[in-house]
């Protein structure tokens, strides 16, 4: 397959993981299972074989700044880096559906948190972890804090 | 218990090597993505053939070891000498799948490299270590035997008995052989690319892997053998296991022998 036509089919991959997130919050498990596991395992699946395939060959490496321009300089490499953001956010996106169900964060809340990781994942993580921080501190014994 | 319930508490028996044997079969869904996005080749065919032939085989021979756990004595599969082991054993494994893996994204040889000095001490180690998982069999062979026939239809107990006990003499003469000769073809073309449908052995001149694999998988073949005897003659008839074990070690030195004299097991 042309890596022009993987990089689509992730892309569309991953859409219908993200979108499986955001019905998770209010949906069914198997929701949550496609987001959250069956989808970014797919993607590390298909990353794993091009670092397997191509990374022997790269050049580049991670320890200076130059040296990780060169490590993506080659298209394969180029692709292995875009699906290493794809399953992790997703990935990441997954723990904040969980997190949210589990210590009832309000879910409205965290859509907007999972279209930020969706987009900027490492903000869209700042974004959750304040929200979560903010409400436990504001949630007392005897007050639930804002409703769930 | 039903079928299924079974099933599910077959792990318990030995849970280290189910757990082993299921992630090897895991492993197999990155290795197939390698296979399908890299285009490199290996002896003429595509370089993670090999990795996920091994990853496959080494699944079978750890879940069948685990189908195999249940009958011998619970005492020995919980002794802690007995845990050390499986522990090696699967480390053994692992260290093989490793060097199998990596070789091939580097896009070299694992088996038969010693072009660099580091390349020759893996593959010394390698096999080391395929004695040392291979011995699991022969282990599995002699506790077996010890638990006695009283958990399983007769012939299909000596049948695994017999087939476990095979495996490790059979594979050391058929692997080691393989070894000193420096590949596993002789005579013929050396590569895979014209090789029998799914084993890939040569089909114009001899292979020594065929003897091999009947060797190895001679735990699976006779009792393979003795569960349609049990159905056929009755399970108390304990003949046909034994019949079994020996046209086994008649097909090997057949195709050893023939492998040998460079004549393809079946053109």
């Amino acid at each position: 397959m042309p890596l022009d036509d993987l990089f689509s089919l992730a892309n569309r991959l991953a859409l219908a993981g993200w979108a499986a997130l955001v019905l998770a919050l209010w949906g069914p498990r198997w929701l949550m299972l496609a987001g959250g596991l069956a989808l970014p395992a797919l993607l590390t699946c298909l990353y794993t074989g091009l670092v397997l395939g191509f990374f022997a060959s790269a050049e580049g490496g991670f320890f200076s700044l130059d040296a990780v321009g060169r490590l993506l300089s080659g298209r394969e490499m180029l692709l292995a880096g875009w699906l290493h953001f794809l399953a992790f956010d997703l990935f990441v996106g997954a723990w904040q559906v969980r997190t949210a169900r589990r210590e009832s964060v309000p879910r409205l809340l965290v859509v907007p948190c999972l279209a930020l990781t969706f987009l900027l994942g490492p903000a869209g993580l700042l974004a959750f972890l304040a929200l979560r921080a903010a409400i436990r501190a504001t949630r007392t014994p005897g007050n639930a804090g804002i409703p769930a | 218990m039903s079928p299924l319930a079974q099933l599910r508490a077959l792990p318990s028996a030995e849970p280290i090597f189910a757990a082993g044997g299921l992630f090897l079969l895991f492993l197999a869904a990155p290795l197939l993505a390698a296979a399908w996005l890299d285009p490199r080749s290996f002896n003429g065919i595509n370089i993670w053939i090999k990795p996920l032939k091994f990853a496959v085989s080494m699944s079978l021979f750890l879940l069948t070891l685990v189908a195999i756990a249940p009958l011998l004595r619970p005492e020995f599969v919980r002794s802690r000498g007995y845990r050390i082991y499986a522990g090696v054993v699967l480390a053994a494994i692992g260290f093989e799948m490793a060097v199998i893996i990596g070789a091939a994204a580097l896009g070299t040889a694992s088996h038969f490299n010693v072009a660099t000095p580091l390349a020759a001490a893996l593959y010394t180690a390698m096999g080391i270590l395929a004695v040392v998982l291979t011995s699991a069999s022969a282990v599995y062979a002699r506790a077996l035997w010890h638990a006695g026939r009283g958990r399983t239809w007769p012939v299909l107990h000596d049948g695994l008995v017999l087939g476990l006990a095979l495996v490790l003499p059979l594979t050391l003469v058929t692997a080691f052989t393989l070894g000193g000769n420096g590949g596993h073809w002789v005579g013929g073309t050396r590569g895979d690319a014209g090789g029998m449908p799914l084993f890939g052995w040569a089909r114009d001149g001899g292979d020594l892997r065929v003897a091999h694999f009947f060797a190895t998988h001679a735990m699976h073949f006779i009792p393979a053998a003795a569960i349609p005897a049990a159905l056929l003659l009755g399970p108390a008839r304990r003949w046909p296991a034994w019949f079994a074990a020996g046209g086994l070690v008649a097909l090997v030195a057949f195709t050893y022998a023939q492998a040998l004299q460079g004549r393809p097991f079946l053109a």
